[in-house]
């Protein structure tokens, strides 16, 4: 049997239901099975990737039923990247959180089978070919997001969950609302197909739409003014977790946001507002990010500067834009994971979960803090770390459009940056403990884990070319979209 | 393999090793550090010239790493000090904890500086610029003592400089779509650079944070003082030198071989470099000022380590010939002298406990080698005959009174003039003066510290009567920057208005006079004197009780203070106090968007949705 994309979903699926039963006979089973998927991931990953680069994108329709009727799987470069980021993260995250403690007293099982369910659902936005089937994707990860959120009991947590709720729910029903749309202009739900019928749609009516689109989207991908949600699920949600939505579940918001902006419809009819909307996302969350106490809630918002950033390189649209943004997002994932990663363990015990009680923790972690520090020197962007580079190639993106005053308030922001994480990082290095709460050191898992992204963080600094021909490969391909509808296509017709 | 490449890798990995092995021996990465450095230094001078450049196509971008004359000079500087520094540095960190930190940020910031100088495209001189930044910045909150005052503030002010300097770039790369600085220099030529006015502002701002120049120089005080004085005397020796580095390659290089018609370079030449030697002029003037009412010692140097670097700047700012001869010759200098003045402040510091000035007194008897290596930088600073300050001074002058810039050289001498006071207050409150008792205890350094303040201070001593030594290496520098054909000589200085002065006769005059001094009091010794404490004195025909202590040093400068007090009373650090309490306040006003209620966010969406719809259907 060879491996094609459908496994992504179909594995996960037959394990989900596995669990349970299994694990009536062996508790470990329950975090063992996830982890089993997390790593045929991997393995479907490099084994796609290699096939890709040897015969082109890959177009799989499901159940015999053919493109326009049935549902298709498309694998290309740009899906790749994304899919391949997505089970690395998925995996580490599995091992990191593998003697994590959770919960005292509840055995983590649902926690081990949610997370497997949000990367599952993640890579199933990304590969999918199919618009609706986007938005089922959408609506999976979403409910495995908020039930995430809510891990902890608790009434923080049930807040920040509930308001991730009410504000998904909007997207979920904009989103839905302008497939609905599409489908009764075009008589289609396949995205090659539509990229050639949407200039049938009316003007107004395709703004109408593509409006719905990006609000609906940008809740997702943790735009201002719709990103309300995102500080409170990242801070409630246990510190892995934080990872995931960082390098997982915003990636798929911005995959669908770049899929719909870039091969169903043209970028230049948005782009000025994703850009705009993208500058303004990033000065309010630095801003913000500035003026927390809470270590998560900080990464939180500077997440979201991060994707402000991204979203201003879509907005921008060339193909070194675009390359800029991807590799943005991959540095994002690998930074935000590690310092979301040693966070867990640095204030495992906390509860308040301040900076001020980061006092002087380098004396009893000197390697956890080490990873926070380096984590915090990468996403500032200093050189040789891999922040430095998709910095660089944002900027060089941006001075050739010429948007010299965005580059500068860029810039300045940058500079809120440096002050709130080196702060964090004075805190932790230069304060005197004042108290000694219980700590919890890593095990060899999570310090394994914690490695491999700093090796990753200074490889990619040091010699970029790591990834650079992959990533301009994925941006090639998302921005000429002919192989893309044309490899859907044919099958289409044949 | 490449040799420069080499150095490189020997200094980068060397920092890894160092930071390492503190786990295997506290007294390794010192030694680490040390053996790198040499390796580096050996490789650098037994190569010939030409191999030091190499090329690097990486991320598709091109980089380019040349050393040509001029940066040689720089390179001089970097190794020299550097390896002197790392050898006082093995006696100075002794037992102190964290070695690993400090030595892994020495070591990168030295092969930072080196990469610098090197490197002849923006972004490889970007990447040096800010590991240089962030690995001196660990050294100067490596004490841990404030934080946020001492670290943040450089930081803030770092990144500052260093986006002013990637803003440059990349409107220079949105031109020409080049980060050769060969290329830009010919785009230049062609007039191809629409943004060049803008680009040279923004990277002088860049280069000029680096320099501690006014108004941007809060950080610098702090820095160096916090900084361990074997990091110091490269901090402010060289790698302060790297804004003067930068300022030479944007006024004297990048813009030397421009098309002279163009008018945006007759304004950059002319009018910026007229405000650059202005704000040089003034940094020299107020960091004197302040220098003066320092009491700790460090952070008098640390003052007057700005102070000089406005000189320094003038010159480059000036452009003509001499002016950069004159700053070129100040800047090395500067190196040597604030090199061993830190270097013996931090042998104070260990030796003695502080190097606050009211507390310690006397310690020429217990630290001789210490107070001659003080005093001979110490008339090298201010500028005195015989030492080599004094050649550096008398080119600036002269350089400044050609050129027209009369008020300047006022300017530029009252701050010199100023110098001598706080020179001799370090010398006279630390090393002279009674002896306490609580400094009885003190003993001299050990020899590898007192070894290489002592090489310092006799290249200071040789310098003042052959400054040739120098002029010859800063004029071939210069043949780079497209001056060619610089006069010079050996032992003598000669201005266009045809007075010389020779050099070799007023340093053997004065060293006749002091040997002839040395032989008198010494034979004159022999017989009928007795060897006496400091305290063994009468005042006014009083004898002093044993306890009391006749050496003044608190309000040292007293009258001097009361005078000049209104200079005082506007401070730049209050005015960015107020900034950045501004903006703390702004930011805490946008932070209150977020309320954290869920009906207010879903309020936001609404609101959001309708706005984007009505405003994409009425303007699209």
């Amino acid at each position: 049997m060879s491996i094609t994309p459908v496994h992504y979903i179909a594995v996960p699926l037959a394990a989900a239901f596995l669990i349970p039963i299994l694990s009536k006979f062996h508790k470990e089973t329950a975090r063992i099975i996830p982890g089993l998927v997390f790593s045929y991931f991997l393995v479907i990953s490099f084994v796609l990737m290699r096939q890709v680069s040897n015969t082109g994108i890959i177009s799989e329709t499901i159940a015999g039923w053919r493109a326009p009727w049935g549902i298709n799987l498309v694998f290309g470069y740009f899906s790749g990247f994304f899919a391949t980021l997505m089970s690395v993260i998925g995996f580490l995250t599995w091992l990191y959180s593998y003697r994590f403690k959770l919960v005292d007293s509840k055995p983590a099982m649902s926690y081990y089978i949610l997370l497997m369910m949000l990367v599952t659902g993640s890579i199933g936005i990304v590969i999918t070919g199919d618009i609706f089937n986007m938005f089922v994707f959408l609506e999976i990860v979403a409910i495995s997001a908020f039930s995430l959120t809510s891990f902890y009991p608790g009434r923080d947590g049930a807040e920040a969950a509930f308001k991730y709720l009410l504000i998904a729910s909007f997207s979920s029903f904009l989103i839905l609302l302008a497939v609905l749309l599409l489908y009764t202009q075009t008589g289609t739900l396949n995205i090659a197909e539509l990229s050639t019928k949407v200039h049938l749609i009316p003007q107004s009516l395709k703004l109408t739409i593509l409006v719905m689109f990006v609000v609906g989207l940008g809740i997702e991908s943790e735009l201002f003014p719709l990103n309300g949600w995102a500080p409170d699920a990242y801070s409630q949600a246990p510190a892995p977790v934080g990872a995931v939505f960082a390098g997982v579940v915003v990636k798929g918001g911005i995959y669908a946001t770049m899929r719909v902006m870039f091969t169903m419809f043209d970028i230049n009819e948005m782009g000025q507002i994703l850009l705009i909307l993208g500058l303004i996302t990033t000065i309010i969350a630095e801003v913000a990010a500035i003026k927390q106490t809470q270590v998560k809630r900080m990464l939180a918002y500077s997440s979201i500067g991060q994707m402000g950033v991204v979203m201003m390189a879509i907005g921008i649209g060339t193909e070194d834009a675009v390359f800029a943004a991807l590799f943005m997002m991959f540095n994002h994932a690998i930074i935000k994971g590690l310092l979301f990663f040693s966070t867990g363990f640095l204030l495992h015990n906390s509860l308040t979960k301040t900076i001020a009680e980061m006092k002087g923790v380098a004396k009893k972690f000197p390697v956890l803090s080490f990873m926070f520090a380096l984590g915090s020197f990468a996403i500032v962007g200093l050189p040789p770390f891999s922040g430095f580079w998709s910095k660089l190639y944002f900027l060089m993106a941006a001075a050739d459009a010429k948007l010299f005053s965005m580059i500068a308030l860029v810039l300045a922001v940058s500079i809120v940056e440096i002050v709130y994480y080196f702060r964090v990082v004075g805190v932790m290095y230069y304060h005197q403990p004042d108290e000694s709460l219980p700590t919890k050191q890593p095990g060899l898992n999570a310090y394994f884990v914690m490695g491999f992204l700093a090796a990753l963080i200074i490889g990619v600094g040091v010699y970029p070319d790591l990834i650079t021909n992959f990533l301009h490969a994925a941006a090639y391909e998302l921005t000429h979209k002919t192989e893309y509808v044309q490899t859907v296509l044919t099958q289409f017709v044949r | 393999m490449n040799t420069l490449a080499l150095i490189l890798l020997i200094l980068f990995s060397g920092a890894i090793v160092a930071f390492l092995s503190e786990k295997v021996s506290k007294f390794l990465p010192s030694l680490i550090a040390f053996i790198s450095i040499t390796a580096a230094g050996i490789l650098f001078y037994t190569s010939p010239a030409d191999v030091f450049n190499f090329k690097l196509s990486m991320a598709g971008l091109n980089f380019t790493l040349k050393i040509d004359e001029f940066s040689r000079l720089f390179v001089h500087m970097i190794i020299g000090l550097s390896w002197l520094a790392s050898m006082y540095a093995v006696g100075y960190m002794q037992n102190k904890e964290r070695q690993g930190t400090f030595f892994f940020n020495m070591l990168l910031s030295i092969g930072g500086m080196l990469g610098i100088v090197a490197a002849r495209d923006l972004v490889s001189f970007f990447v040096f610029w800010e590991i240089m930044t962030w690995s001196s910045f660990l050294i100067v909150v490596w004490t841990g003592a404030d934080f946020r005052r001492t670290g943040i503030w450089y930081m803030v002010f770092s990144a500052m400089g260093a986006y002013a300097m990637l803003m440059a770039i990349m409107m220079i790369y949105s031109d020409i779509h080049t980060f050769n600085i060969d290329e830009i220099i010919a785009a230049i030529a062609e007039q191809r650079l629409p943004h060049l006015v803008e680009a040279s502002v923004l990277l002088l701002f860049g280069f000029s944070v680096k320099a501690a120049l006014m108004p941007l120089h809060v950080w610098a005080p702090n820095a160096y003082t916090q900084a361990p004085a074997a990091y110091t005397a490269i901090f402010s020796g060289v790698l302060s030198k790297m804004g003067i580095f930068g300022m030479a390659l944007v006024l004297l290089s990048m813009l030397k071989f421009a098309n002279p018609a163009d008018f945006s370079l007759v304004y950059i030449n002319g009018f910026i470099g007229q405000i650059l030697a202005w704000l040089g002029a003034i940094t020299a003037a107020i960091a004197t000022l302040y220098a003066l009412i320092q009491t700790d010692a460090k952070k008098l140097l640390a003052y007057s380590s700005v102070a000089q670097l406005g000189y320094i700047t003038i010159g480059i700012a000036i452009g003509t010939p001499l002016s950069v001869m004159a700053s070129l010759f100040l800047a090395v200098l500067h190196a040597l002298f604030k090199g061993t003045l830190f270097l013996a402040m931090g042998a104070v510091e260990r030796q003695a406990g502080t190097t606050d000035m009211t507390k310690i007194s006397g310690l020429i008897r217990r630290m001789p080698w210490t107070f001659f290596v003080t005093l001979v930088s110490i008339i090298s600073l201010a500028g005195v005959p015989p030492l080599a300050g004094f050649v550096g001074k008398w080119m600036l002058y002269e350089a400044l009174i050609t050129n027209g810039n009369v008020f300047m050289v006022v300017v530029v001498f009252f701050s010199s003039t100023a110098a001598f006071l706080y020179s001799y207050r370090i010398l006279f409150g630390i090393f002279l003066g009674q002896e306490e008792d609580d400094t009885a205890h003190v003993k001299e350094a050990p020899l590898s510290m007192i070894l290489p303040m002592v090489v310092m201070a006799l290249l200071l001593i040789a310098l003042g009567t052959y400054p040739g030594l120098l002029f010859d290496p800063i004029a071939q520098g210069m043949t780079v920057l497209g001056f060619e054909n610089v006069t010079w000589q050996m032992t003598v200085l000669s201005n266009v208005w045809g007075n010389t002065v020779n050099l070799m006769y007023i340093s053997t005059t004065i060293g006749v006079a002091f040997v002839a001094a040395l032989l008198f009091l010494t034979l004159k010794g022999r017989k009928g004197s007795r060897n006496v404490g400091t305290k063994d004195i009468s005042t006014s025909g009083e004898i002093p009780l044993e306890h009391e202590n006749l050496t003044y040093q608190l309000d040292f400068f007293k009258p001097f203070e009361r005078a000049a007090s209104p200079l005082y009373r506007r401070k730049m650090t209050k005015i960015y106090d107020d900034l950045s309490n501004g903006l703390d306040a702004l930011f805490d006003f946008t932070r209150k968007i977020y309320t954290g209620n869920g009906q207010t966010y879903a309020l936001y969406v609404v609101i959001f949705l309708v706005a984007l719809l009505i405003y994409v259907q009425n303007t699209l």
